[in-house]
């Protein structure tokens, strides 16, 4: 798109001539001096060319300001300081004089020309001797930084855990381990110093120069004081203050421990235990305490290295990343250092269900369905997940209630959960159960008040949240039935909880049928929490994090009831290690028999949320048991295992799954109070997942509010009302190309941008089978991004040197941050206030930031994304922007699926806005934002860095992400206006476009801004109203006003 | 973006050699290729010799033959980090105002000892400038031609004395310098590496 855009505005011909123009200026400049005309044509027409090379632009800037000698074809060489370059790599030599023969001499005054632009043509060779690439570099301080100071060296380091063999060769290992000596005794010292040194100490024990000898009597005084010392001395060592701080200078963890890169494997622990006497590595020695595993669980290793119940904490966390992103947005801080490990770890376990598991989900068609009910249920849980309990649990009251009755959106469901059985491998269910989780996600939309808009919002961002979890756990499920494979575990661990719960759920059928009552369910477990507690009861684990896994498990009944039977096979198929850890958790659940009957699907749907949680924790063993229980349902076809437990639950299965949780939640939180302590301890013992579950339940449930955010909307917005019908598709495409991005945003930085991406990619990879083209897009994506930032140089080109790396800076610095964070952050707010329950998770700012983060990667992903994804984003970017209408109109469906994504809200129309916006950004209409934002040109170059894996990325991404956000957001008051405007007239042209889609697109747009769902509002467009309290600050009130009377 | 595809295009980290048509054997790592315009960036051996600095090579690939791809590298080139386009303006803005001063100070008619002397010092002490023939170290120590250490002149005290330890050492190392090889050409870059 971008290509193209650029292409249109800059050159009649368009992109293919680009090249050709470039060559042949080339070719002609090497004869002639300087052609003005021939230049100026060129130079624009080549414009892309090296401005849109992010390297070459990089390179090419961090030797500006440095001594060169240019040499030319007819063999003459000039030395002078390089000041910049043009499009066409043209270059300026400042101070730059003809190099003589007399060396030794300097140049002449008269000698000396002020500046000497050289065509690229005419140059041969320019060599810049002795520079120093970091001179510019603003991160020297990074690991990044530092690590690229290797010259020549690319590949990152990875670290390895030292392995001193056996030691039996080693005699002076032995000799120290066997020495029982406390080093020498001073008076040894003292003789040895004096025989050979001559050296008399005079030291005296009594310390007498330093102090004054105690004088003991027993005299009453004495015996008072000493009685009182003793007394004080209790008292401060008996005391929490006084223990905390000891324990600082005696944790039995050492620094290398709790901050060390290096996972040691559980042979390590094992052979050092062997010997105890020897010196135990730090990362050994705590093995047996759980505290290390979350330390270790952001090294990859651990994972790997074990998979038994070591690694099941990581892989919790991995699993939890998969629904992941979300959690990792929610936990904020404590999720992070999971998500935070390094890249690698994601990409296996975690995210690999984000980032690669997505690819892989994106394979399957299946999938984008899978994922589209998942959202709509992910929106009420979220609410609850987001918010603090209480607020769930009225979310999902209402979702439940009101759900259905209101719902329209019921049929819109059911497509859903057609999708979704279909994806699952056509479940029967499919039709009936969507319509009723259909139902439920319409309840959702009350809550917002608005319509199902600002309902989907709310899903997408409370969802997110609470219902993430659940719909993670269905998209997993679908995913892992789907894609299956690249999810991988974490992926699947997710659906397998899912299908847990979903089983529950089926049995609770009516409750269950709908994967919205399931989410209803959750998000009314949730509120059962706060308030009831009946899941809860159910279910120790119910407590805090209870909360969560029952969020989650409500996920799963919910997916389960759509269509966990095929979903489940799919899974165990695809998930034999997901079955294998399901069977670990079979074990336990059996135990737990607790079930919460009463409320039929709902408290199936907690308890089941629980033994998703449960099994998320377990990751493995939770998608087994939600295969199981899948099967059981709808289709036999679940994992022995899983049907196993299945079978025993019945109504049973959920309190089989609640006991899991229970368990799961004593691991985790030891939190937990154990009802069921019994079987807790058992499935604890079973399986060392369960705690680590428990750690990734909360992640999980944030990441997958998040995911479910983005993936929400589409789906929501598609299947529940017409408008979301419409959405659906952009959905799809917001979510597809997001994952993309999000991929190569995820492996490259670990960090916590990274980490977002992932989530964010995970649900788009689970909504859309498109993930492996995404991977294609990429490139794609980062072309056009590069020939839209080229566009911008051009304008800017001006000044080559100067505007580019002005570019870069700026966008770096503002841009990326303001921008992200604002937009982000007011997202997270929006969720927050609008449903004042989510915000519990959320509520930590860094957990905000992090999703802010991720929103921002998602919507540069969505720029990057490619042709496919792009227009559709160009249409939804034209609907909400007046300007884009130009495109748009071509496609209406489009349009209509924009606007669907509008009422979205949630991060993937942020994503799609920014797309849109970028988009509309390269129209000409928008043009003037550009050339306002022209330096941006660098923040093309970003576009490119995306490539690379780490903050480069983001930041270039962010880049341009900035510029459309700037447009939206209006940044500055004259694009504030815009921005509003735009918003309005997108919100119209929807409406033109398709009638049917119109009122949906209409009541998204509208319930967005009126209702208090901010999170939809966090795409750009929606939140601002939704913001209203941040937002306002940014934007003038009234662009929310005009949103609300176009909704009317 | 610089390309993937072997034979057509270079791939960032790989090792790359060629001849140009002028007769220049370079070889270094490609750090940037940008195929539009044929121009390739590699990364080669400091002249200087130090670890931390680097030789960037903008090469014309319509002037080059013998290419030569001595090793591929297929992993992921590194992020790029963001630069300070601040601090690279004013680096470009000094080292110009560095060359006019240096090219009024030759046009005034001072030696070429004298110049490759104010490099020697430029290197160790910024603050230093031409006035007329005369070397302004710190705006207190003068030296005149014929710039030898009896010349520095200024307030006794630890900047002129240090002064003329540097101009003592320029002159001893120029000695060897001739001694070895009559090559005035890198005579900054020996000094540097000699005085660092």
């Amino acid at each position: 798109m971008s290509m193209k855009q650029a292409g249109g505005n800059r050159k009649p011909g368009g992109g293919g001539s680009g090249p050709a123009a470039a060559s042949g200026a080339g070719g002609g400049g090497g004869a002639g001096g300087r052609q003005n005309l021939g230049r100026s044509v060129l130079s624009q027409i080549a414009f892309n060319g090296v401005y849109a090379n992010m390297r070459m632009v990089h390179v090419l800037t961090s030797v500006v300001g440095t001594k060169c000698e240019l040499k030319v074809k007819n063999g003459v060489v000039y030395e002078g300081v390089f000041k910049t370059y043009g499009p066409e790599c043209d270059l300026v030599l400042d101070a730059a004089h003809r190099r003589c023969l007399e060396q030794g001499m300097g140049p002449r005054r008269e000698d000396i020309v002020e500046s000497i632009i050289f065509k690229a043509s005419d140059v041969v060779v320019v060599q810049f001797r002795d520079v120093d690439l970091n001179y510019a570099r603003k991160d020297n301080f990074t690991d990044a930084a530092v690590s690229a100071r290797l010259n020549g060296e690319h590949k990152e380091k990875d670290l390895e855990p030292w392995d001193g063999g056996d030691q039996h060769g080693s005699d002076s290992l032995e000799s120290l381990d066997t020495d029982v000596s406390n080093g020498w005794d001073p008076n040894e010292m003292f003789k040895f110093n004096e025989e050979t040194y001559g050296v008399k100490s005079t030291y005296d024990s009594s310390m007498s120069s330093y102090t004054v000898p105690l004088e003991r009597d027993n005299s009453e005084e004495f015996l008072k004081r000493e009685a009182r010392a003793t007394q004080l001395a209790e008292e401060i060592e008996s005391s929490a203050s006084y223990r905390a701080r000891v324990a600082l200078e005696n944790d039995a963890r050492t620094e290398e421990e709790k901050y060390t890169a290096v996972v040691r494997s559980e042979r390590d622990t094992h052979s050092l235990g062997s010997r105890e006497n020897k010196y135990i590595p730090p990362g050994q020695r705590n093995k047996e305490g759980m505290s290390w595993g979350t330390g270790r669980q952001n090294s990859p290793r651990l994972v790997q290295s074990s998979p038994s119940v070591p690694s099941s904490r990581p892989g919790p966390h991995d699993y939890s990343p998969s629904s992941g992103t979300d959690q990792r947005v929610v936990n904020g801080g404590a999720p992070w250092p999971s998500p935070c490990p390094s890249p690698s770890f994601r990409p296996p376990s975690r995210y690999p269900s984000g980032p690669t598991s997505l690819p892989p989900r994106a394979a399957t068609p299946t999938r984008p369905p899978s994922r589209a009910p998942s959202r709509p249920s992910r929106p009420p849980s979220h609410p609850s997940a987001h918010g603090s309990p209480a607020p769930v649990s009225t979310a999902p009251k209402r979702m439940s209630t009101e759900g259905p009755p209101r719902m329209s959106p019921k049929t819109q469901r059911t497509p859903r959960t057609h999708r979704m059985p279909s994806a699952r491998g056509g479940m029967p269910p499919g039709p009936e159960f969507m319509a009723h989780s259909g139902d439920v996600s319409t309840t959702p939309p009350p809550r917002s008040s608005p319509s199902g808009g600002t309902w989907s919002s709310v899903v997408s961002g409370g969802e997110s949240c609470t219902g993430s979890p659940s719909t993670h756990r269905p998209r997993s499920p679908r995913q892992n039935g789907l894609g299956g494979a690249p999810g991988g575990s974490s992926p699947q661990t997710a659906t397998a909880p899912v299908d847990p719960v979903a089983t529950p759920v089926s049995a609770m059928s009516p409750t269950a049928a709908s994967p919205a009552s399931n989410r209803a369910a959750t998000p009314l477990t949730e509120a059962k929490e706060s308030r009831v507690q009946e899941p809860r009861t159910a279910s120790p684990v119910a407590n805090k994090e209870n909360v969560k896994p029952a969020e989650v498990s409500p996920g799963p009944a919910r997916a389960l009831s759509k269509g966990p039977p095929a979903m489940a096979s799919e899974h165990r198929k695809q998930i034999d290690n997901l079955k294998e850890f399901s069977q670990v958790f079979r074990v336990s659940t059996p135990s737990p028999k607790e079930l919460p009957p009463d409320r039929g699907a709902e408290s199936c749907g907690t308890t089941a949320p629980e033994a998703p949680a449960n099994e998320e924790k377990a990751s493995g063993p939770t998608p087994t048991a939600g295969g199981t229980t899948g099967s059981k349902p709808s289709s036999p076809g679940a994992s022995g295992p899983c049907i196993t437990a299945e079978q025993k639950r019945g109504p049973d299965v959920t309190s089989q799954a609640v006991q899991t949780s229970g368990p799961s939640g004593k691991l985790d939180g030891k939190e937990v109070k154990d009802d069921k302590k019994d079987p807790v301890p058992e499935q604890v013992r079973k399986s060392t997942l369960n705690p680590n579950a428990k750690e990734f339940n909360p992640r999980v449930f944030c990441p997958q509010p998040k995911p479910a955010t983005t993936p929400t909307p589409p789906r929501p917005q598609g299947q529940p009302s017409p408008s979301i019908v419409v959405p659906q598709p952009p959905t799809v495409y917001s979510q597809t190309v997001c994952f993309p991005q999000m991929y190569p945003l995820t492996p490259v930085s670990p960090g916590v941008q990274v980490s977002p991406p992932p989530p964010a990619l995970a649900l788009v990879s689970a909504a859309v089978s498109a993930v492996p083209s995404m991977p294609q897009q990429r490139p794609d994506q980062h072309h056009p991004q590069g020939t839209p930032t080229m566009m911008h140089p051009a304008t800017a080109a001006g000044p080559p040197i100067v505007a580019p790396s002005p570019a870069y800076s700026a966008q770096y610095f503002t841009c990326s941050p303001q921008q992200f964070t604002t937009p982000h952050v007011f997202s997270p707010v929006m969720q927050g206030s609008a449903r004042m329950m989510a915000p519990p998770a959320h509520g930590q700012p860094s957990l905000v930031s992090s999703s802010t983060t991720q929103y921002g990667e998602q919507t540069h992903t969505m720029y990057v994304s490619p042709g496919p994804m792009p227009q559709p984003y160009s249409h939804p970017g034209a609907a909400l922007h007046p300007q884009p209408s130009a495109t748009p109109t071509g496609q209406q469906q489009q349009q209509g699926q924009h606007a669907g994504s509008h009422p979205a809200p949630s991060p993937v129309q942020h994503a799609q806005h920014q797309a849109a916006q970028a988009l509309h950004m390269g129209n000409p209409s928008q043009q003037q934002m550009y050339s306002a934002l022209a330096p941006t040109p660098p923040s093309i170059n970003p576009g490119p860095n995306p490539q690379s894996p780490q903050a480069s990325f983001p930041s270039a991404q962010q880049a341009v992400y900035i510029h459309a956000q700037q447009v939206q957001h209006g940044y500055t008051p004259s694009h504030m206006a815009h921005v509003p405007q735009a918003h309005m007239q997108s919100g119209m042209v929807p409406s033109h476009h398709t009638t049917p889609s119109h009122p949906p697109m209409m009541l998204m747009a509208t319930q967005p801004p009126g209702g208090p769902q901010p999170p939809l509002p966090q795409s750009a467009l929606p939140p601002i109203p939704v913001s209203s309290t941040a937002h306002f600050s940014y934007m003038a009130h009234p662009p929310v006003q005009p949103h609300h009377q176009q909704q009317l | 973006m610089a390309a993937t595809a072997p034979g057509e295009y270079f791939s960032v980290g790989s090792n790359v050699s060629c001849l140009t048509c002028l007769g220049q054997q370079l070889q270094g790592e490609v750090v940037a290729f940008d195929y539009q315009s044929k121009m390739l960036i590699l990364k080669c051996a400091p002249s200087s010799g130090k670890p931390n600095l680097s030789d960037i090579v903008l090469i014309n690939l319509a002037c080059v033959s013998e290419v030569d791809i001595i090793n591929d590298r297929s992993e992921t080139p590194p992020p790029l980090a963001s630069l300070n386009i601040n601090k690279l303006s004013i680096r470009a803005r000094t080292e110009k105002e560095d060359k006019l001063s240096l090219a009024y100070a030759v046009s005034a008619g001072v030696s070429v000892d004298g110049q490759q002397l104010f490099q020697t010092i430029h290197k160790t002490i910024k603050d230093c400038k031409w006035q007329e023939r005369n070397i302004i170290v710190m705006d207190d120590v003068v030296i005149s031609p014929p710039y030898q250490a009896e010349n520095c002149k200024g307030k006794e005290g630890s900047a002129l004395s240090h002064v003329r330890k540097i101009v003592e050492k320029h002159f001893k190392d120029a000695e060897s310098q001739k001694s070895v090889q009559h090559s005035p050409a890198q005579p900054a870059h020996k000094d540097s590496a000699l005085t660092s």
